[in-house]
């Protein structure tokens, strides 16, 4: 997190995670396409000029919280490919929260469990204790054949810590709920650490359903589910 | 100029003129003023000039030849100039009826900096407004008049569609610059880190590397103890059984004599291999000295295969010398290369069939000299260098091409079970290219099974 009190800015970053192919851009492009245009900037991806390697995608949204205080918040992903784990390093690097995109297909299992695993280390790496860090996990791909099913899923999900969400990021089918489930848990925890209410007279739960009317959450859910 | 700055962490840009180049912004504000003669500024966030393309109009002109009209025109450019548009575009009035109009420069949700489009006239306007008649007593109306036709007249919705248009020119120009200058951080940024990861693997191999090492000196100092206390009872071995041989503690019967002679055999083959051990350990030490001294050739060859004479002639094999010409003397340890020929001419024995013939050679050569070995100033270093090259050849089963490399590795014996046939250490070979080497020559094979073998190796003369 980066706070500027003087030109009233605030700018959380976001780090979408996970194993090679399990869509973390596609969920950056579907909230490109679901928020409104004044909310979320040009979605840029960065690759490598010669071998076509991604270092990472950008989205910024901007958020009027009120009060005069601007929310920027920077949405990246990191390359799920095992040998660019240099550049995951890099992008980790002061993540504010993560959410881990997870293959739902049965024979993902293993290298989803192995990316977390590589998360972990990561943050380790950088002095971050693992269990602090804000994390919402994604199951994307709901509508694929031989996935796990939702009884297994929810069987899982109520013995973890995370809030678990459902996606089929194609579609932006759960995108959006997923990025509203990583804004609550990352701002409770800043709000915990910094008194942001404090500072700027904001309470998280109002505040929260500001970021989602900007963001136009409700329209855009019923959108998709159409 | 100072090195961009762009933080990683959050690839956020702060300063507009960190990732847009001054000549190409004042670029595209010059052919937006061709098209449409509207002069334009863009300034960063903190105010300063980046591009400026205007042209002094008439009107401007005539109201700067008079005293309060300059003074009220200056007032006027600096307060545009510190206008910040916070809440959105902000249309600011002249007093000659023109307008300044001036919009944000954001990006990322950040104010980077601002344009300023003006002054034009809007087409509104069709007099010569009040607020230009009384700027200066001197003013004349109809100069002033005459001198505002000339300057451009936009609608205001066209001027509004005109700087949406300049708003979009300037983020995909910020964007690019941006994710062009990102790029080229994460890679120095990702080279970095792997360096990183790299140096940690080499330090690693650097420490498994310096064990093997310590390890390896280790072993050479325990071969050579071990070697030096196996020897010493064992000298006590042989001299008892000799003394036994020869009687001196009373006759021996048959029987006796035979098992003290294999016992005193056996002692001197044990011998042999401890010898050759030390000698091995020694030369994987580098610390065996030489003391080269001028050797003739003819002589050297000729004592050594008088030496071997009665065990080649116990084999029924014949030695011969062949020596071409006229040869200088060598500088070389005369112990060190009657070694290495007493080894060779020993296998030669020993593989040769019987009625065969062992012939030692030597002649000189002209080594080919590569300069540093990269063919750096090749003519100049390819100095021709002399040598002298000595074969030993048998005429015995020969060693399959295969395994001619791997006859020079300590303990190896092309087939195991000849140790057993023909005695041997399975040293001696291995000491030989060790010997060798330390003279600075090489050792080689040439040999075709069923016919013989030929061992050569090269002494260089020595550096002047």
């Amino acid at each position: 997190m980066q706070l500027d009190f003087k030109a009233r800015e605030l700018t959380i970053k976001l780090v979408y995670y996970g194993p090679a192919l399990s869509g973390k851009t596609t969920n950056l492009q579907a909230i490109h396409r679901l928020v409104s245009a004044e909310v979320a900037g040009r979605l840029m991806t960065l690759e490598t000029q010669d071998d076509r390697t991604l270092f990472f995608d950008l989205l910024p949204l901007s958020l009027n919280a009120g009060k005069g205080l601007q929310v920027r918040v920077k949405l990246f992903t990191v390359p799920g490919q095992v040998i660019h784990n240099a550049t995951r390093r890099l992008v980790l690097q002061g993540a504010d929260g993560v959410a881990f995109i997870a293959d739902s297909q049965r024979t993902e299992t293993k290298s989803n469990a192995a990316s977390f695993v590589n998360l972990r280390q990561n943050l380790t790496d950088q002095g971050i204790e693992p269990a602090s860090m804000p994390l919402v996990i994604q199951f994307n791909k709901r509508d694929l054949p031989d996935i796990r099913t939702d009884d297994e899923i929810d069987a899982l999900a109520s013995r973890g810590k995370e809030p678990v969400f459902k996606a089929v990021a194609l579609r932006g089918v759960g995108v959006l709920e997923t990025l509203m489930g990583l804004m609550e848990i990352t701002w409770n925890r800043l709000e915990d650490e910094h008194r942001l209410s404090e500072k700027f007279g904001l309470t998280p739960g109002p505040l929260l359903a500001e970021f989602e009317r900007h963001l136009g959450v409700a329209e855009a859910i019923q959108r998709v589910s159409r | 100029m100072s090195e961009p700055q762009i933080d990683l962490t959050l690839a956020d840009i702060t300063r507009l003129e960190e990732i847009v180049d001054r000549g190409a912004l004042g670029e595209v504000c010059r052919s937006f003023f061709d098209l449409f003669s509207l002069p334009i500024r863009v300034f960063s966030h903190d105010g300063t000039l980046l591009a400026d393309v205007h042209e002094t109009r008439e009107i401007c002109r005539y109201v700067n030849t008079l005293p309060k009209g300059r003074a009220a025109c200056s007032g006027l450019v600096s307060e545009v100039k510190g206008i910040d548009p916070q809440d959105g575009v902000v249309v600011h009035p002249c007093f000659t009826g023109a307008v300044y109009r001036i919009v944000p420069i954001d990006y990322q949700g950040r104010r980077l900096g601002r344009f300023v489009i003006g002054p034009y006239l809007p087409a509104e306007v069709r007099e010569v407004p009040r607020s230009l008649l009384v700027i200066d007593e001197r003013l004349e109306a109809e100069k002033a008049r005459a001198a505002l036709t000339e300057m451009p007249r936009v609608r205001e919705e066209t001027a509004e569609r005109l700087s949406d248009h300049l708003t979009h020119i300037l983020d995909l120009i910020i964007f690019s610059g941006h994710r062009a200058f990102l790029t080229s951080q994460m890679h120095v940024a990702s080279v970095r880190e792997s360096y990183k990861v790299l140096s940690d693997k080499n330090a690693e191999l650097q420490t498994a590397f310096d064990r093997l090492k310590e390890l390896d000196r280790l072993k050479s100092n325990f071969l050579a103890t071990v070697s030096h206390e196996l020897r010493t009872p064992l000298t006590s071995i042989i001299g008892y059984s000799d003394m036994l041989a020869t009687g001196i503690a009373g006759d021996l019967n048959e029987e006796q004599a035979e098992f003290v002679e294999t016992i005193r055999g056996k002692g001197d083959h044990l011998l042999a291999l401890i010898s050759s051990l030390l000698d091995l350990g020694k030369l994987e030490q580098g610390n065996l000295p030489l003391r080269r001294e001028l050797i003739g050739p003819r002589d050297l060859l000729e004592e050594v295969a008088k030496t071997m004479t009665p065990a080649a002639e116990k084999k029924g094999v014949q030695m011969k010398v062949q020596v071409e010409g006229a040869l200088p003397p060598i500088a070389a340890d005369p112990v060190r290369i009657k070694q290495v020929l007493f080894n060779l001419c020993e296998n030669a024995v020993k593989f040769s069939p019987r009625g065969g013939d062992v012939t030692l050679g030597v002649r000189s050569v002209e080594l080919e000299s590569d300069g540093d070995g990269d063919g750096m100033g090749f003519v100049l270093m390819a100095a021709p260098k002399t040598a002298l090259e000595i074969s030993v050849s048998d005429q015995g089963p020969g060693i399959p091409s295969g395994e001619q490399q791997k006859i020079f590795d300590a303990f190896y014996q092309v087939d195991g079970s000849s140790t057993r046939e023909h005695g041997g250490t399975g040293l001696g070979l291995s000491i030989v290219k060790r010997l060798v080497e330390a003279h600075g020559g090489q050792v080689w094979v040439d040999s075709v099974v069923g016919e013989g073998t030929t061992f050569s190796f090269t002494i260089p003369e020595g550096d002047e």
